[in-house]
C-alpha cells in the first residue's frame, strides 16, 4: 500500500480533484506532474486537495505553480484547498512563499470545486 | 577540538533518500523534545538542503567520476540541533536548463527557517549546508530572513 497516495477523484463532474496524502518531496513530485497532467487533460478545472497533507517542499510547490499556469493559459480554473486544520509542514511553506492568494489556497474542497468550477485561478502573480 | 556527529547519515544522493532523512531527523528531535513547530522547520530546511545535493551536486551522467553520496550530521549541544547536510560533488557550478526548472527556493527557505546557516566547501571538495535549530526559540526565523527579501518571486510573476 502506498503510503503517500497521489489519485484523481472526478466525482465532482467537471472539475476533477487531485488528492493529495501524507509526504510529499522530490520523490514523487514526478507523480504528481503526472496526475496534474492526467486532470489537465480531462478538459475541465482542477482542485489540488491538500486536506490530507503532511508535507510538501519546494518540489511540490513547482508542481503546482506549473500546473497552475498551465490552466490560466488555457483559461481554466485552478484551486488548491486545505483542511480546516493544516500540518505545520504545509502551511508554514504555503505562509512564508506568499503563494497563498497566488495558487490561490482555499479553505475546503467544496469551496475550492466551486472556484475552479466559476474559473478562478489564482491572482495574476 | 574535533567535532564528533552523534549521527551521521551516508546514502546515496537519490530522491528517495530524502525522506529517509526526515525520518531520521524527527526521531532525533522526538529525542531531544523538541517543539513540534520547529520539527517542521527542521524537515523543510533539511528536505530542501538534500534535494539540492540529489538535484545540483553532481553531473547527471556521472562523468565527474564522483560516487554521488548524501551525507547529514546530526549534532546535538545544550543550544539546540545543528543538521550538517553535504556533498561530494565538485562544488556549485552552473548546469544546463532542465526539464522541470528549480523554483530557486531552496536557500531562501533553508535561511527562513534555520536559526542559524552556512553554506561553505566541504573538506571533500563538495559543499556543505550548516543549519541550527534551537530548542528555545527567542523570535521565529522568518522574521529576519523573510522570502520575500531574498529576491525569490513566484516564477511566473509578471516583471
Amino acid at each position: 500500500m502506498d503510503a503517500n497516495p497521489i489519485v484523481l477523484d472526478d466525482a465532482a463532474g467537471d472539475v476533477v480533484v487531485v488528492v493529495v496524502e501524507g509526504e510529499h518531496d522530490i520523490y514523487t513530485a514526478p507523480t504528481l506532474r503526472e496526475r496534474l497532467d492526467e486532470a489537465l487533460g480531462r478538459g475541465g478545472g482542477v482542485v489540488v486537495d491538500l486536506t490530507a497533507a503532511t508535507f510538501v517542499d519546494s518540489s511540490i510547490l513547482g508542481a503546482l505553480l506549473d500546473a497552475r499556469r498551465r490552466a490560466q493559459e488555457q483559461a481554466r480554473g485552478f484551486v488548491v484547498s486545505v483542511g480546516a486544520e493544516v500540518e505545520p509542514g504545509v502551511q508554514r511553506i504555503l505562509d512564508i512563499t506568499g503563494l497563498v492568494p497566488v495558487l490561490p489556497v482555499i479553505d475546503g474542497r467544496e469551496a475550492a470545486i466551486s472556484a475552479a468550477r466559476d474559473g478562478v485561478s489564482g491572482s495574476p502573480g | 577540538m574535533t567535532e564528533r556527529p552523534e549521527v551521521r547519515l551516508t546514502m546515496a544522493a537519490l530522491p528517495e533518500g530524502v525522506g529517509v532523512v526526515r525520518q531520521a531527523l524527527a526521531g532525533m528531535a522526538d529525542a531531544l523534545a523538541f517543539d513540534q513547530g520547529v520539527l517542521a522547520d527542521m524537515k523543510m530546511a533539511v528536505t530542501e538542503a538534500c534535494t539540492n545535493v540529489v538535484v545540483h551536486a553532481y553531473a547527471d551522467d556521472g562523468s565527474d567520476g564522483t560516487a554521488d553520496t548524501l551525507e547529514v550530521d546530526l549534532l546535538a549541544d545544550e543550544l539546540g540541533l545543528t543538521v550538517v547536510v553535504r556533498d561530494r560533488g565538485s562544488g556549485i557550478k552552473p548546469r544546463a536548463a532542465r526539464s522541470t526548472p528549480a523554483l530557486g527556493l531552496g536557500l531562501p527557505l533553508i535561511a527562513a527557517l534555520s536559526d542559524a546557516f552556512e553554506v561553505r566547501g566541504s573538506s571533500g571538495g563538495g559543499t556543505e549546508v550548516r543549519m541550527t535549530f534551537h530548542y528555545m526559540r527567542d523570535a521565529d526565523p522568518v522574521e529576519s530572513n523573510p522570502i520575500g527579501e531574498t529576491g525569490w518571486v513566484p516564477p511566473d510573476r509578471p516583471t
